[in-house]
């Protein structure tokens, strides 16, 4: 398979992550050198094992799996968070990953000012943003509070806030990682349908998540992770029924 | 190999908000704010200015001036490699989270440190001034001295940065190793006072060079040594750039490491 074709938006090639798993993590020097001489301390755990996946432009895909199946460690790998220990990771398009809202607020700027910071991680201009901050402001109903320190904010303003900032950055490719659990009744709604526009824009979206609710209702495709392998691979309700009967 | 500056300037709004936030950060609950980045070196400055005319038998002609053109570019290398050392580890909970290309928290940090040092200079401007010295024209030789002693700071602050993620014994180990480079450079004597044998030390410091230029331009008001400070851009390059390859080499773990 060629890379950099333009059915794909992410390939991945026989991709391993081995995580050392410190025991009792050496830290100083005389530890280290301590540490030479014992190895039992650390351990290897290779979480993924092998994964071969292409995802194609336009595609909603769900990662669904229990606890510890790689599924948010392939995000990050996706991400480029981190790197896999042997394997090729080819992406096309601009990627925004959603791993964990708000990550990089600062507490006593004002909740405008965490936009443009917040944005500018996802690598926007300023012009950019500009053109977008009334829109994310509209979308997180947060109106004259934008103006307040963000440490004056309830935990749902926060989040809120960050979401509205995330999802208007305008990627080709979304990662999301277990975050559709954002405010109230009223405010998750808004956040499905916004999800469902910009996949009938074309975006292409990877989804962790254990709400098999979420899967049926957003996603075209689903891949079960279970040990570090893909179990299955397929469309949703197939791959839920088989998931819900095996994990009974 | 991926090309950094296509990198940082696709990301120029995150250097440009976090050098915003880095400066009005410092300050924030102080009653006294932006004033104590003038207070700061002032008053360091005194401490000086009181002690070492106690311990040197013969210092400077208008040694406060001699000693602020020393002492605040000293602070630009001291604060910046200083702060390099907690760069990434402070911002762990974005560099677990979020892509974006991690030199660009180095490269605020410095260039941060930067701008505290061009408005520091007004004090050594208002200085040579109230002490009667004037402003020669040799003062245009200011950005070239600054961009040589940007390009080592980031240098050094690249490998600190990126080192120190590993190993955090660096963090402890930093502030010992300038407070002998402290001593180790002409901050607050003059180069020629040091003993015949004891002056190679100074010949192999960069710091040394950087700050005879500022001193050369403000406070003796001659040419500066363009063949020494060229020698001192040419280090400061490679420093830089080897600097980055360790960072880029580096940074591939910090996730997993923080």
């Amino acid at each position: 398979m060629e890379k950099g074709n333009n059915e794909y938006a992410i390939v991945l090639e026989d991709v391993h992550k081995v995580f050392n798993v410190y025991l009792d993590k050496a830290n100083t020097m005389k530890e280290k050198i301590l540490f030479l001489f014992s190895r039992n301390r650390k351990e290897k755990r290779e979480v993924l094992k092998g994964i071969n996946l292409n995802i194609k432009k336009g595609e909603s895909v769900a990662l669904i799996g229990v606890n510890g199946g790689g599924k948010s460690t392939l995000l990050k790998l996706m991400t480029k968070i981190i790197y896999p220990n042997t394997g090729k990771i080819t992406i096309d398009g601009k990627l925004t990953s959603l791993l964990e809202l708000g990550a990089g607020f600062h507490q006593d700027f004002s909740g405008r000012e965490n936009i443009y910071f917040n944005a500018s991680i996802f690598g926007l201009t300023k012009k950019e943003i500009d053109e977008r901050i009334d829109s994310i402001i509209e979308f997180s109903e947060l109106g004259d509070y934008i103006d307040n320190p963000v440490r004056t904010y309830s935990s749902g303003m926060f989040m809120r806030l960050a979401f509205s900032v995330a999802i208007n950055v305008n990627a080709d490719i979304l990662l999301i990682d277990e975050i559709l659990s954002v405010g109230d009744q009223h405010f998750q709604e808004k956040c499905y349908k916004k999800m469902q526009e910009l996949s009938e824009e074309g975006k292409t979206m990877v989804f962790v998540t254990h709400s098999l609710e979420t899967v049926s209702k957003l996603c075209d495709r689903a891949i079960w992770l279970h040990d570090g392998l893909i179990k299955m691979d397929g469309k949703p309700k197939e791959i839920i029924a088989q998931y819900i009967e095996e994990t009974k | 190999m991926k090309n950094p500056f296509k990198d940082i300037y696709r990301y120029r709004e995150l250097l440009k908000t976090s050098v915003k936030k880095e400066i009005r950060g410092r300050y924030k609950n102080s009653c006294l704010g932006v004033i104590w980045s003038f207070l700061n070196p002032l008053l360091q400055i005194a401490v000086y200015a009181i002690v070492f005319p106690l311990i040197l038998r013969n210092t400077q002609e208008n040694y406060v001036i001699f000693l602020c053109c020393g002492l605040i570019p000293w602070t630009f290398f001291a604060t910046g490699i200083n702060r390099s050392a907690f760069n990434i580890i402070e911002n762990g909970n974005i560099v677990k989270k979020v892509f974006f290309p991690r030199e660009i928290l180095p490269i605020s940090v410095i260039t941060s440190e930067a701008i505290n040092f061009i408005i520091s200079t007004i004090i050594i401007l208002a200085f040579v001034i109230c002490g009667g010295l004037g402003i020669s024209k040799y003062i245009l030789f200011y950005p070239i001295i600054l961009l040589v002693q940007y390009l080592l700071v980031l240098g050094i602050s690249f490998v600190i940065s990126s080192v120190t993620v590993y190993l955090r014994d660096v963090q402890h180990f930093i502030g010992v190793l300038l407070q002998l480079l402290f001593y180790a450079a002409p901050v607050v004597y003059a180069p020629e006072t040091i003993p015949e044998n004891f002056k190679w030390i100074l010949k192999f410091n960069p710091m040394t060079y950087i700050i005879n230029g500022y001193r050369d331009i403000f406070y003796n008001q001659v040419k500066p040594d363009l063949v020494g400070l060229g020698i001192i851009f040419g280090v400061s390059l490679i420093v830089c750039c080897v600097g980055y390859f360790i960072f880029n080499k580096l940074q591939k773990g910090f996730a997993e490491q923080l």
